[in-house]
């Protein structure tokens, strides 16, 4: 069962994330729209760590998008970086922000490591 | 005949047209106005009278501005025209003509004055073959408006063209049925802005006159304090300070902001990759750090930003991998190519702390080496984690997008770029020589880092032990005993492929040959085969592949020859270097204007002129940037601790150079040079 956007934040945990910069603070605000009402989600990242609260508080990066693009994010099927050039996800204030959510949302979910192109195949093309 | 084509640049906005500043779509070339890799504009031809415009001249007064001046009819009969007209455009973050009409007769003249206006909104990737797309056009007499409007889905771009004169506006463009009085004038401002639809519908940026003009005067004060920040360059040459000025004019010219850097980087270049290349962006800083250091932070805080986080098959991404291509046009945002953010490149990512490393010996900014220190040990991981893809302890690339991914991940990047001498191309996942110089450079220098920033001496040792280690094998596996130099690249089972490349010199560079190997590598490198005169070919004459006008296979790249020339002198071949410095510079002032990205390999000897090529763009920011790196080659600059270490070899012919307040930890200091050949005998030029 793949799981929704909501899902995913709410698993994320306060323990450390590896894969964030320890250098990058900053509150990020989702705002996911659904039948014309909106759900707030904030998350509040520093020390590599994602604290994830429900609020309407302002945010440094703001990000809209329908509850469904949202958990296409979540589910690796869509890049962030398309979805915001397709105008799917907006965003409002520091869009350097934005990236984190790569690193927050996981990849394509049949996407391989390189080393496995080479065995297995025996590589070459 | 091929049309002459004119530009202006501003950023990654820019708009090509004919020599009367008409444009008209052309399958053959990127004509028209575009932004973000969308062409905002595909029509744009004035008449006056029913008649197309003749240019009398032209003033390209800045990269960003031109004047036209021009008179209706054929060039048969127009010198006794009574009207003319002068075209004068200008682009920023909107593209903006005045014309004005001038009447020389004593009677007042009644003319009619037409713009034809067109847009496609194609993708500079696809304007060979564009799709059609159903534009929506809406002339709005009422506000003086003519709009065009794109969307599919919540994606939408739109032009909206305004003028200041009062306009008969229809769906292809603009009447203005005009009297100009006897040695009177008439004016309009045309005005397109360029939109990209945001939330709600909302424009991106203002769009305001006072802003326009604001811009239009910054853009002005912007250049002139770009040249006075760069180091003042005094040259007995004749042809050298023009060089220089030239080429630091073009590498402002081609500073971008992305959405997501509040800092202007480089972009590739014109006019195919007027966007953000991680290779480019990383080499062309490389090459600057002495003259513009402003590039380098900006351009590694945005790479870092960009970083590879998730493992993606189609974007060729990995954790910690740096970017090869970032694009906003339609293509990319619907995913039929992979370049919203395409990581398919296995040399960015050593490059990336190279040039962090390289960035602080310079500047002494320890604190943003403290500030990337997640980003770059990222980088570091990469190189052996996702880049030794066989697990032999070489840096190796194998797309993962069989459909639009690229083949070849280096600077060489096209199809049939590597091959041995017999032009048979290797399996793939494919080490080439280059990336392990990259790659032994990258970890020498991330061990100083984190010996003296990261205070993490153990990582240290352990790079440095990686580094030796990397070095001693590659030195046993890469070489090729009897051919005296090393093999282009390794295939998936260690087979050396055996081309002689001009690959070998960034070995140079990057300091991972043997000391006694690298006379045979200079020789090879200065070779009849290799050398025409101009610069090192891509590729050596004599072999199979070998094509004096294939890119990677024999053609000359004034940016390789950089990199080629500053390895030579680290390693002490000092007039080889010279020789190849002397080549790029005269190629670059015979032919004039910004240095063009590749020429020919044909000899010298054998032209006499340099041979340009049609795919060659220009300006290029690593093309730019090469004349830069080659000045600091010859004068040996580099840094010390806090001083700034000079130490001139210059071409034969050269006189003296100075070259003044060069920026850096030292502050500002002067560097100065004279060619010593010039004092023991007469001058050769």
């Amino acid at each position: 069962m793949t799981a929704s956007a909501v899902e995913h934040l709410r698993r994320l945990g306060p323990s450390r994330r590896v894969e964030l910069p320890d250098a990058v603070a900053g509150t990020v605000r989702l705002d996911m729209r659904e039948e014309g009402r909106t759900e707030h989600w904030y998350l509040t990242i520093g020390d590599q760590r994602v604290q994830v609260s429900r609020s309407t508080d302002d945010a440094e990066l703001v990000v809209r998008a329908d509850r469904e693009i949202f958990d296409q994010l979540a589910r690796g099927e869509i890049h962030p970086a398309e979805a915001l050039m397709r105008n799917e996800v907006t965003v409002q204030g520091d869009i350097r922000l934005f990236m984190l959510l790569r690193r927050i949302f996981p990849g394509p979910p049949d996407a391989r490591h390189p080393r496995e192109l080479t065995t297995g195949t025996g590589g070459g093309r | 005949m091929r049309q002459e084509r004119l530009h202006v640049i501003s950023g990654n906005a820019f708009a090509i047209g004919d020599g009367q500043g008409d444009i008209e779509v052309d399958p053959q070339a990127p004509v028209g106005l575009f932004f973000f890799d969308t062409r905002f504009l595909s029509r744009w031809v004035l008449t006056v009278g029913g008649e197309r415009l003749n240019a009398l001249s032209r003033d390209d007064l800045t990269y960003f501005e031109t004047r036209f001046v021009l008179v209706p009819g054929a060039a048969s009969h127009y010198v006794d025209a009574d009207v003319s007209v002068i075209r004068h455009r200008s682009l920023d973050d909107s593209f903006n003509e005045r014309l004005t009409v001038l009447n020389h007769a004593a009677e007042p003249a009644y003319l009619t004055v037409r713009m034809e206006i067109g847009a496609d909104f194609a993708d500079i990737a696809e304007v060979g073959q564009p799709r059609h797309r159903e534009v929506v056009v809406t002339p709005d007499a009422e506000r003086g408006l003519l709009r065009l409007r794109y969307a599919r889905g919540r994606f939408a771009r739109e032009t909206v063209i305004s003028s200041t004169a009062p306009a008969e506006i229809d769906r292809s463009g603009m009447t203005f049925r005009i009297r100009v009085e006897p040695d009177g004038q008439w004016n309009t401002d045309l005005h397109i802005a360029m939109t990209f639809q945001g939330e709600a519908g909302r424009d991106m940026r203002a769009d305001l006159t006072t802003h326009r003009h604001h811009i239009r005067r910054g853009m002005r004060d912007d250049l002139q304090a770009w040249l006075d920040r760069a180091p003042q360059l005094v040259a007995e040459h004749e042809a050298l300070p023009a060089l220089y000025r030239g080429s630091l004019t073009d590498l402002a010219a081609l500073r971008y902001e992305p959405l997501s850097s509040v800092d202007r980087v480089p972009v590739g270049g014109l006019p195919w990759a007027m966007s953000l290349y991680g290779r480019d962006s990383l080499i062309t800083c490389l090459q600057t750090l002495p003259f513009v250091p402003e590039l380098t932070p900006a351009t590694l805080r945005l790479l870092a930003l960009l970083q590879g986080g998730q493992l993606d098959d189609e974007h060729d991404e990995e954790p910690g991998k740096i970017l090869a291509e970032l694009r906003y046009g339609e293509l990319a945002a619907f995913g039929d190519r992979p370049t919203a953010l395409y990581y398919g490149a296995a040399d960015t990512t050593p490059l990336f702390v190279i040039l962090l490393d390289e960035y602080e010996r310079w500047s002494g900014d320890g604190e943003l080496v403290r500030q990337l220190r997640h980003p770059a040990r990222m980088a570091l991981d990469w190189i052996d984690e996702y880049g030794d893809l066989v697990g032999d302890g070489y840096l190796r690339y194998q797309s993962r997008n069989p459909r639009t991914g690229t083949v070849n991940q280096t600077w060489k990047d096209s199809a049939g770029a590597i091959v041995d001498r017999r032009c048979r191309a290797p399996a793939l996942p494919r080490a080439t020589c280059e990336l392990q110089g990259y790659a032994y450079d990258a970890k020498v220098r991330g061990a100083r880092l984190a010996r003296e920033f990261w205070d993490d001496p153990e990582y240290a040792d352990r790079l440095e032990r990686q580094a030796a280690q990397l070095r001693e094998r590659f030195n046993r596996d890469f070489w090729l005993p009897h051919r005296g130099h090393y093999a282009l690249a390794l295939g998936p089972d260690g087979e050396p492929v055996d081309a002689l490349s001009s690959n070998i010199g960034h070995l140079l560079w990057s300091g991972i040959v043997d000391e006694g190997r690298a006379g045979a590598v200079a020789e090879h490198l200065l070779g009849p085969d290799m050398f025409s005169g101009w610069g090192v070919r891509t590729l050596a004459a004599g072999q199979r592949p070998y094509n004096p006008v294939g890119s990677h296979v024999g053609a000359i790249w004034p940016s390789d020859n950089s990199l080629i020339a500053a390895g030579l002198r680290r390693y002490g071949y000092d007039e080889q270097a010279a020789r190849i410095t002397a080549g790029i510079l005269e190629m670059a002032h015979t032919l004039g204007g910004a240095v063009p990205e590749v020429i020919a390999g044909y000899p010298r000897s054998l032209t006499k002129y340099p041979v340009q090529l049609p795919s060659a763009g220009r300006p290029q920011s690593w093309s730019s940037g090469a004349v830069l790196l080659l000045l600091s080659t010859m004068l040996g600059l580099r840094p010390c601790g806090d001083n700034l270490l000079v130490d001139p070899r210059l071409p034969k012919g050269f006189g003296r150079i100075e070259l003044l307040d060069i920026p850096g930890r030292w502050g500002h200091a002067d560097a100065y040079g004279r060619d010593r050949v010039t004092v023991s005998r007469p001058r050769l030029r």
